[in-house]
């Protein structure tokens, strides 16, 4: 057996296999095999808002509407894509309209680019796509909080209905640093359809240039809203240092759920009376539960929730005594805990310093959910 | 969409409520690095206010 040796992109063995030089956590995306998708596996109409595929952030101005989906076509070695299924056509989008796939990467994951050093680094952004529509498509990089600056790369889809992997590389960046914190460093963004706003100018391939809304999507012709018939699945996202795109990072579903719930974490939503949570009731109407986080987040996360009355408080010393919760809002919460303040209506028997439990309702529709998403 | 200020306990602000569209709610926290306080603030800075806390 025959292998080669190459100090940068590792080792390719005689069948044509790569063993990359950095094999452990060489993708700086989270979640590109569209494996996790904690907040469900369809979601329809959606505008602007993380939906199924954690991480990827889905928006849509006016280009159509589609259901997007946890999608089981993939291609071999994967088990899942994420799905844009067109419902309602927009066949010829306005100038301002736009359908894009986003991806925000966290700064402080980023600084092995070396962006805004002498030494910053190219790098190779792959990925497996799947079309009812060919034509020309456009991925752009922004960094929004690094000089507000992008470069964007065409790629073409050549036959309808095949998955097929795409490779582009982008240049180093020597000119503007990406601060190493827990904000935005870059967004990657894939445009499904767009109008004339985002086509007219030119589209920076080789520098990174000043953000302009003119060159965001330059040479783009395909439109994912050009019926109902349209479909967009895209999967196997990988962003890594050099010129080379080498195999996907698999990791274990454990670890990815883990990177994702730094993100998003959800608790509830079985057919089951869930208890999230215990905490103290401290007046007749108020009760703080203390919910230790699965993963420290991000930032303090937002608090989402179904409607109230999925939940209940439950009280020690008298069985069945509970009370369905009016009210909940987060408070004095951090990165690793969040104290979820309930509001019940007054009740004598439920006064201070009792120590209950908040449980879900028995609908697979009760959810707390913690997104600390960039 | 709709924001209120919600106090604690003590009568401090505690949280930031936002009420979307389809009427569906969620809970902000008073952090900076929050995207959702994020936009919280910018929709402030362009001179809109919250609905107040309830007394």
């Amino acid at each position: 057996m025959s292998l080669a040796l190459n100090g940068t992109n590792g080792v390719t063995y005689n069948d044509g296999t790569q063993q990359s030089s950095a094999p452990v956590g060489k993708n700086l995306i989270i979640n590109g095999n569209m494996q996790i998708a904690q907040r469900g596996t369809s979601a329809a109409g959606v505008t602007a808002d993380y939906a199924t595929c954690d991480r990827f952030l889905i928006r849509n101005n006016n280009a159509g509407l589609y259901t997007i989906t946890q999608d089981t076509d993939a291609p071999d070695g994967f088990g899942n894509s994420l799905k844009w299924d067109c419902t309602t056509a927009n066949a010829s989008p306005a100038a301002g309209d736009f359908a894009v796939l986003q991806y925000r990467a966290e700064g402080q994951d980023l600084q092995q680019l070396a962006f805004g050093t002498p030494s910053a680094k190219q790098f190779t952004v792959s990925f497996w796509v799947k079309s009812s529509e060919t034509g020309t498509a456009v991925l752009r990089i922004g960094a929004t909080n690094s000089g507000n600056v992008m470069q964007g790369h065409t790629y073409t889809i050549s036959s309808a209905n095949t998955w097929e992997k795409k490779t582009i590389t982008f240049t180093a960046n020597t000119s503007d640093v990406i601060p190493n914190d827990n904000l935005i460093g870059f967004n990657l963004f894939w445009y499904l359809a767009t109008g004339t706003n985002r086509t007219s100018g030119t589209l920076p391939t080789t520098t990174w240039e000043a953000f302009l809304t003119a060159n965001e999507a330059v040479g783009q012709t395909i439109n994912i809203a050009a019926s109902t018939s349209s479909y967009f699945n895209i999967t196997g996202v990988q962003l890594e240092v050099g010129t080379t795109a080498t195999d996907f990072e698999h990791l274990q579903y454990g670890q990815q759920l883990a990177l994702c719930q730094r993100y998003f974490q959800s608790f509830g939503g079985s057919n089951v009376a869930d208890t999230v949570g215990q905490g103290t009731s401290f007046s007749t109407t108020n009760t703080y539960v203390l919910i230790h986080l699965l993963q420290t987040m991000r930032s303090v996360p937002s608090l989402g929730y179904s409607a109230v009355g999925d939940w209940r408080l439950h009280y020690p010393g008298v069985i069945g005594l509970e009370a369905t919760v009016m009210a909940i809002a987060t408070n004095e919460s951090n990165n690793t805990k969040v104290i979820v303040n309930t509001t019940t209506a007054t009740n004598a028997s439920m006064g201070g310093g009792k120590c209950i439990q908040l449980s879900a309702d028995s609908t697979i529709n009760a959810r707390l959910t913690f997104s600390a998403e960039l | 969409m709709q924001y209120k200020i919600i106090n604690d306990a003590y009568g401090n602000v505690g949280s930031i409520e936002l009420t979307k569209e389809d009427n569906t709610k969620i809970s902000i926290p008073l952090d900076e690095a929050n995207t959702d306080y994020q936009e919280f603030l910018s929709w402030k800075s362009e001179g809109n206010e919250p609905e107040p806390a309830d007394e």
